[in-house]
């Protein structure tokens, strides 16, 4: 009897170290596929019926010299070389005709990629002016030519290339990279559910980009406009600023410009009136 | 970076856009036999394109180029018009506006007829402009330095 309870004990204490393991060994398993993106589609349990409001993750903003931001972001953007679905063989510049290029990693097999193989299929994807959109899956030995070709259509440019995918760091489709041709630079990237997420924040990275090239352009006086009016941040404020402030009589060096703001309500108080520079009704008459 | 299919290669700098496929000659749709073609341009080749730069020389600016390599079929091979051998150099005194497919003003072409490696061709250039014509032949010429075409019936 007693060596049957302790062999019992110990079957159970061996089973208790196998199931251990196992979740052990489970657990890692998990981790590695979550470390390698799994679940990024929408090809988690659960989700079949629609697509999933994933939160949108591009990398927005004006590019900068040193680069910056997730991903390729920042980073010289490489032309597209591959082949189309039905043969060719192609090199898409990304930096031909001066304006952008939207490069859309899609593949054939993702629930969340139909989506914008039927929106590009149906019509010409509304993007802003000078912005072309090339589609990218991955080659020929990855994906159905034939799948591919189907879904595509005959009037949107679809370029298979593994090597493409694997120069801008892809992780997973759909992804989405806004290539400037002005820079050759990568000024966003991310990935997306849905067109309409995707065509707002590409509008909104082609405005950044407008307003940095604006704001880094020489100063120009010459085109007949004027500094009269407050135009905002920016160059036109600087310069009414400093137009008033000399018209004021305070030029670089006045000691009004090294007085702290109570210096100078102090000032205004002794003198009994407003003080050029100072806060124009702080020091008014009858209004301390 | 090389791009070859079809007997043709281009090894086109950045900034180029390049395609090389086979179609249907002009007024041939519907027949089997296709032609290898290679278009480059500095400028977005559009999906849809002629075989001689239709829908895209109108995107020129005056600093841009459009090259149509053109296989014809092997009877074309021995015939008067593709008598030349070897591949052309074309030079800024070959271009002219009346050279153009299709005019558009300011703009210049040149067109060639040769045979290579038992192969006969057209070479069609548009340059963006006229009066820059030199300049742009300097970057054609570059470009066309890179073309590779493989003897024989490679196609």
């Amino acid at each position: 009897m007693t060596a049957l309870v302790v062999g019992l004990t110990v079957a159970v204490a061996l089973l208790g170290v196998l199931v251990a393991g196992l979740l052990r060994s489970h657990a890692e398993i998990l981790r590695a596929l979550h470390e390698l993106g799994a679940g990024r589609e929408d090809t988690t349990p659960g989700s079949a019926g629609g697509p999933v409001d994933l939160p949108f993750e591009v990398g927005r903003g004006v590019l900068s010299a040193a680069g910056g931001g997730a991903g390729v972001t920042g980073t010289a953007a490489p032309d597209v070389v591959g082949t189309t679905p039905s043969g060719d063989t192609v090199q898409v510049s990304v930096t031909a005709g001066g304006g952008a290029t939207l490069v859309a990693f899609l593949s054939s097999g993702c629930l969340t990629c139909h989506g914008f193989w039927e929106r590009f299929a149906a019509s010409t994807p509304e993007l802003p002016p000078a912005t072309r959109l090339v589609v990218v899956t991955q080659g020929p030995e990855r994906e159905s030519a034939s799948a591919v070709q189907q879904l595509a259509g005959s009037d949107l440019l679809v370029v298979m290339s593994t090597a493409t995918w694997e120069a801008y760091e892809v992780p997973g489709s759909p992804y989405f990279v806004l290539v400037d041709a002005a820079t050759g630079r990568v000024a966003g990237e991310g990935s997306a559910t849905g067109w309409d997420q995707v065509q707002r924040l590409v509008g909104e990275a082609a405005g950044d980009l407008a307003l940095a090239r604006t704001s880094h352009a020489p100063h120009d006086h010459s085109r007949g406009h004027s500094h009269d009016r407050d135009a905002g941040d920016g160059p036109h404020r600087e310069a009414r600023a400093d137009r008033e402030l000399l018209a004021a009589g305070i030029a670089p060096g006045h000691p009004s410009l090294l007085l702290t703001a109570d210096e100078v309500v102090d000032l205004d108080r002794r003198d009994g009136s407003p003080q050029p520079g100072g806060h124009a009704g702080a020091g008014a008459p009858g209004r301390d | 970076m090389l791009l070859s299919a079809h007997g043709m290669g281009l090894d086109a700098p950045p900034g180029w856009e390049v395609r090389i496929s086979r179609r249907a000659a002009a007024g041939e749709e519907g027949d089997s036999r296709t032609h290898p073609v290679l278009h480059a341009a500095t400028v977005a080749l559009p999906v849809v394109r002629g075989d001689f730069g239709g829908g895209v020389t109108g995107l020129l600016s005056a600093t841009d180029l459009f090259v149509s390599l053109f296989e014809q079929g092997p009877g074309a091979v021995g015939t008067a018009l593709f008598s030349d051998r070897g591949r052309p150099r074309p030079v800024a005194a070959d271009f002219s506006p009346n050279r153009l497919q299709r005019t558009i003003p300011g703009q210049s072409g040149g067109q060639w007829f040769f045979t290579e490696g038992g192969r006969a061709f057209s070479l069609y250039v548009v340059l963006g402009s006229h009066a820059r014509r030199v300049e742009l032949v300097n970057r054609l010429t570059g470009v066309l330095s890179t073309l590779d075409l493989t003897p024989g019936d490679a196609s």
